[in-house]
């Protein structure tokens, strides 16, 4: 991949030459300077360009929205006409995300994996992400980039993404930043005057950058591998299921943070006299109607089959294979929001200390007279 | 859009014909789509399929396909039980509603060629084995035995009644039907679905045999443990699934069950299969 540098002061250019070139850029901000993770995306305008933030802690709502909005419009119905009159509606912004951290472009990737993947191709989520430019940031200063609860380290997303994106800046912490082009479209942007050539001296800074940050995490597990295969297995107690569902209060707040959750619910909604439309909105396996069928039944009745699900999904081997993706990426928002802390750090830990207890040797074991 | 994509959410408006009553609460549904083109490509599914039926400003829901690809009627047959089949049922002859499918494996029938078919259905669980057991009929030929058991609660609750009585008066097929609760104007067997395998006379062909079994959740189970006792293999025991469906496609998440997306990789699945899922049914 080919890389240039940039002057720290000149890197919000890349912002005004998307701009220039008809993107909405959407890129993060944060609410005022002393809330550090009151952090939010929002599109960038001529008015709040300047607060744009490269360093700043990931935000909760994740910036899947823009490829699955929270509620999405279908299609319209009007009714008016004597038949129904059917009208799908689809919207392919030239749209560009400045600032998206690895764990999120791993997201987005694993969104293009499920939705365009298999038997059918998502329609909508196609159109939305055609014109979709991946800026992506390093988390490269650990005091302010990187959460309590981050732990791409161990999901191997981070905290610098190695493909997926268009353009990836990483701050080299002396004045500079690097800039490496993922795609053609990226490499496009290098043709600017304020891109220059690096030397081998920049590209020896990034890497003794990257292996301190790699040591700056606070959550790290090495069980999720072991977990991935012990959930694949089906070798969990349901006592552990158990332990970890009873902690879970059902707000639906781990899947609504989730980069990588994809569940949607359907329904129609009347707009107007003669209109209806049919919308999609985010779901939560968390919940308990989503698996209960009319007439009451719900094969997922207690809350620890519905937690059970949600990383029985995610740590299955064989969800990894049929997307060639996890659905975790190690953002760590789940940790963060979680009112019982059963993110899936805590998860992973869970297991970890179960599978520990089981299979316990017992030397008295054999019978009274032993 | 783009030329040549297809969006997998958009249904195709169809006009309902004509509605006949089967038992209480369930009625069968005859339509056909507006635009010609698309009643001919669809009208190529598998039996075991089903499809996404809209009701505008109610929803959209699951509905089998009873009639079999050989019949030339499109048909659902579909119990009232909440809002989108309570506004199916509520619609008249010549209103327009929306359909979009086929969904789903279906049944491989040509795999099942050469073989005894057992068709055992409990209640509703008839309307999915309708349109395998009208194929089977329809090429009669490819297969050896054809045995119908069908169970109900009453007499009132036998539905497809004029195909009852086909099936009881065709040669090629042997139909036994009984009901759990017997009324003044049933004659035939009394008890549940697998009590008609201990029958006199009887007998259930066990090797070289597919086994169909569709029906609520406590009549799988008992028939399951019969056909299996009776020395039938788990892989020869099919049926198909239920789960909560919004998309039909495998995105919206609703329908899985442990490992697998009912609404694409099911909803038939082997008993084999049924068992390696991870979760509950
Ligand atoms: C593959 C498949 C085939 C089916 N075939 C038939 C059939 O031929 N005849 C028939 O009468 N019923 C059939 N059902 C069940 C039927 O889909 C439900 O009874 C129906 O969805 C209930 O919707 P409702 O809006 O009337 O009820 P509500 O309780 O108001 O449900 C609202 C929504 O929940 C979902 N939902 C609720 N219950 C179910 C359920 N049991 N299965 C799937 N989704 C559900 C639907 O998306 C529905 O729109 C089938 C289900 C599946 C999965
Ligand atoms: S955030 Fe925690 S409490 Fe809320 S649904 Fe998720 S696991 Fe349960
Ligand atoms: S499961 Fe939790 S840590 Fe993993 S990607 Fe989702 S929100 Fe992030
Ligand atoms: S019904 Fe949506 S995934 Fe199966």
């Amino acid at each position: 991949m080919k890389a240039r540098i940039l002057n720290h002061d000149q890197v919000l250019t890349v912002v005004d030459l998307l701009r220039a070139r008809g993107y909405e850029v959407i890129a993060p901000f944060c609410r005022d300077e002393e809330s550090r993770r009151d952090t939010f995306f929002d599109v960038v305008t001529d008015d709040n360009r300047a607060h744009v933030r490269v360093h700043v802690a990931n935000p909760f709502y994740p910036p899947k929205r823009y490829v699955l909005p929270h509620i999405e419009r279908l299609f319209r119905i009007g009714t008016g006409s004597g038949t129904f009159d059917i009208q799908p509606t689809y919207e392919h912004p030239k749209r560009a995300i400045f600032g998206i951290r690895s764990c999120d472009v791993a997201g987005i990737w694993h969104l293009d994996r499920f939705y365009l993947g298999r038997e059918f191709r998502d329609t909508y989520y196609e159109q939305r992400r055609r014109n979709l430019f991946l800026v992506n940031v390093v988390c490269s200063d650990p005091n302010v980039d990187i959460a309590d609860e981050c732990f791409c380290v161990c999901a191997d997303t981070g905290p610098a993404a190695r493909d997926h994106f268009d353009l990836q800046l990483m701050d080299l912490h002396d004045g500079e930043f690097m800039a490496v082009a993922g795609t053609p479209a990226g490499e496009a942007l290098f043709a600017n005057p304020v891109f220059r050539k690096g030397t081998e001296a920049h590209v020896e800074r990034r890497r003794a950058i990257l292996s301190d940050v790699r040591k700056r995490f606070k959550t790290t597990t090495s069980w999720f591998p072991a977990t991935v295969r012990y959930v694949s297995q089906g070798k969990i107690l349901d006592k552990t299921w158990e332990e970890i569902g009873n902690r879970c209060l059902e707000c639906g707040g781990c899947t609504y943070v989730c980069p990588a959750c994809t569940c949607f619910t359907v329904t129609d909604r009347k707009v107007g006299p003669d209109e209806i439309e049919r919308v999609r909105i985010w779901d939560s396996c968390a919940l308990g109607g989503f698996t209960r069928m009319a007439g009451g039944h719900n094969p997922r009745k207690a809350v620890h089959d519905r937690r059970n699900r949600r990383f029985f999904r995610k740590l299955a081997h064989y969800f990894i294979q049929r997307e060639l993706s996890m659905a975790c990426l190690g953002c760590g928002r789940c940790a963060a929001v979680c009112h019982g802390d059963v993110g899936m750090p805590s998860v992973v830990e869970m297991i970890r200390r179960a599978m520990g207890e089981t299979g316990r040797l017992s030397a008295t074991a054999g019978g009274e007279q032993s | 859009m783009s030329a040549g994509a297809e969006n997998i959410y958009l249904p195709k408006l169809a006009v309902l014909d004509r509605v006949q009553d089967e038992i209480a609460e369930v009625k069968t549904f005859y339509w056909h789509f507006e635009d010609p083109e698309e009643q001919r490509r669809f009208g190529r599914f598998r039996p075991g399929q089903f499809a996404q039926v809209s009701v505008f400003g109610t929803g959209e829901f699951p509905l089998s396909l009873p009639p079999s690809p050989t019949e030339a009627q499109t048909f659902f047959t579909a119990r009232q039980v909440g809002s989108c089949s309570g506004s199916l049922h509520a619609l008249k002859p010549g209103d327009q509603f929306a359909v979009r499918g086929p969904y789903g494996n279906g049944f491989p029938m040509e795999d099942y060629y050469g073989k005894n078919l057992v068709f055992v259905a409990g209640g509703i669980g008839l309307i999915p084995l309708r349109s395998c057991i009208m194929y089977a009929l329809a090429h009669r030929e490819k297969f050896q035995r054809i045995q119908i058991f069908l169970g109900a609660r009453t007499s009132r609750d036998l539905m497809y009644r004029e195909d009852l009585r086909r099936w009881e008066q065709s040669a090629g097929v042997e139909c036994h039907l009984t009901v759990d609760r017997a009324d003044p104007a049933w004659n035939g067997h009394v008890g549940v679905v697998g009590s008609l395998f201990k029958k006199p006379g009887i007998e259930v062909p066990v090797d070289n045999t597919i086994a169909f079994v569709c029906g609520p959740p406590i009549m799988f189970r008992f028939v399951i443990k019969d056909l299996l006792n009776m020395g039938l293999p788990e892989r020869c025991i099919v049926s198909t699934l239920e789960r909560y469906m919004k998309c039909g496609v495998g995105k919206c998440g609703h329908c899985c069950i442990g490992v697998a997306y009912v609404c694409v990789d099911g909803p038939v699945f082997t008993y084999e299969q049924i068992k390696k899922l991870g979760e509950d049914i």
